[in-house]
């Protein structure tokens, strides 16, 4: 990631005001985890899978604070038991930002399974969400999702692809 | 030793805290054992997520004690918690884990601390989390609540319970969601904040 697409980020976690991230680091976003874990306004908390990030996050939304789940797209499928039971079980809302593994261009072989299964998963659970490609809507989206999870009281996702993650 | 004397125990210690306990049997049995404390708790309904779930709640209210009522089989679904609490840290966290060795829920098939050679308290110490014990008498178990409940690093202790359910007590009416409200109306008017509040327009 390009430091200005950094922070884009960062503003837009900010304006949402995000005070905790929950992320396990993958290589599309590095350039993002030391900024987080460097920001004073931002505690970071690094979890052992998504899955238990969501359930941190939950757990954050109940204190009053607002919370992210920052992660790969791969992600996401680890999270969709804690996510399914929150959200639909109980309406604890859970932001997710995720770099879009697979997407066209991808050349991994390892990542196809990310591209293919993020998009079915997210309707699956009837999860709304933004694909950005452009770093100029990155900081809008995310604030976007805040408000939406917080008139639904259920998850929202915006997942960070094209140039702004390669 | 009966989960439902434990919880009689831990509860005559509660007033303030805040708790969040996982699903089966043990949720009528909380409500009973601890009236006082039903808009306090959160009963949720999933494996691996309670401890994780308290751990966020103790992380946005750093001057609330916060309660974790997991369960060998809840705890085993996510043992990657114990490592990130480790590391963590939060002064805030007491950890019951009710270890009945088995899934009580359908019919009590066992968990994997049913063979004696799985300790999940051994696996809290070499995570990181030094006050992590067994309990196996109500009396041991009444102590490390005591300890737990003023401690300023997390504490864990596992309370080796028979798979017996308390019998003729109330059940909870109430669904995930109107729990979740109930918790958090109750957070809000006890803290003073909003969690969730009015849309822009009525």
């Amino acid at each position: 990631m390009q430091q200005s697409a950094v922070e884009a980020v960062i503003r837009g976690l900010k304006r949402a005001g995000v005070t905790l991230v929950c992320y396990l680091p993958d290589s599309l976003f590095k350039e993002l985890y030391p900024a987080l874990d460097a920001d004073p306004d931002i505690r970071t908390i690094q979890v052992t899978n998504e899955g238990e990030g969501a359930a941190i996050c939950g757990g954050l939304f109940l204190s009053g604070q607002r919370a992210a789940l920052v992660m790969e797209n791969s992600g996401l499928r680890a999270s969709v038991e804690p996510l399914s039971r929150m959200g639909l079980g109980a309406g604890i809302p859970v932001v997710m930002l995720m770099s879009y593994r697979g997407d066209m261009g991808e050349n991994n072989w390892w990542a196809v399974p990310h591209g293919i299964t993020m998009e079915p998963i997210l309707k699956a659970l009837r999860i709304p969400y933004t694909v950005e490609r452009e770093e100029a809507d990155i900081e809008q989206s995310i604030v976007n999702a805040y408000e939406l999870a917080y008139s639904s009281y259920y998850h929202t996702a915006v997942a960070l692809s094209g140039s702004i993650v390669r | 030793m009966k989960r439902f004397d434990c919880m009689t125990r831990l509860a005559t210690r509660l007033s303030d805290e805040l708790v969040i306990l996982s699903l089966g049997a043990s949720v009528d049995e909380w409500y009973n054992a601890a009236p006082h404390m039903r808009e306090a708790s959160l009963f949720q309904q999933q494996l691996g997520c309670v401890t994780p779930q308290a751990f966020g709640l103790a992380v946005g209210l750093p001057e609330r004690r916060i309660i974790s009522l997991d369960t060998d089989g809840g705890l085993l679904f996510n043992l990657g918690i114990l490592a990130t609490l480790g590391n963590e840290q939060p002064k805030n966290l007491f950890i019951v884990v009710w270890d009945n060795e088995q899934y009580q829920s359908i019919g009590g098939p066992k968990t994997h601390t049913a063979s004696g050679r799985v300790d999940l308290a051994g696996i809290a110490r070499a995570s990181g989390i030094d006050h992590a014990y067994t309990a196996t008498t109500l009396e041991e178990f009444d102590a490390h609540c005591e300890a737990g409940l003023k401690a300023d690093v997390p504490y864990v202790v596992v309370a080796k319970v028979s798979g017996t359910v308390q019998p003729e007590i109330k059940r909870k009416h109430s669904d995930g969601r109107e729990d979740k409200y109930i918790f958090v109306r109750h957070v809000e008017k006890t803290e003073g904040i909003t969690i969730m509040g009015p849309s822009e327009h009525n």
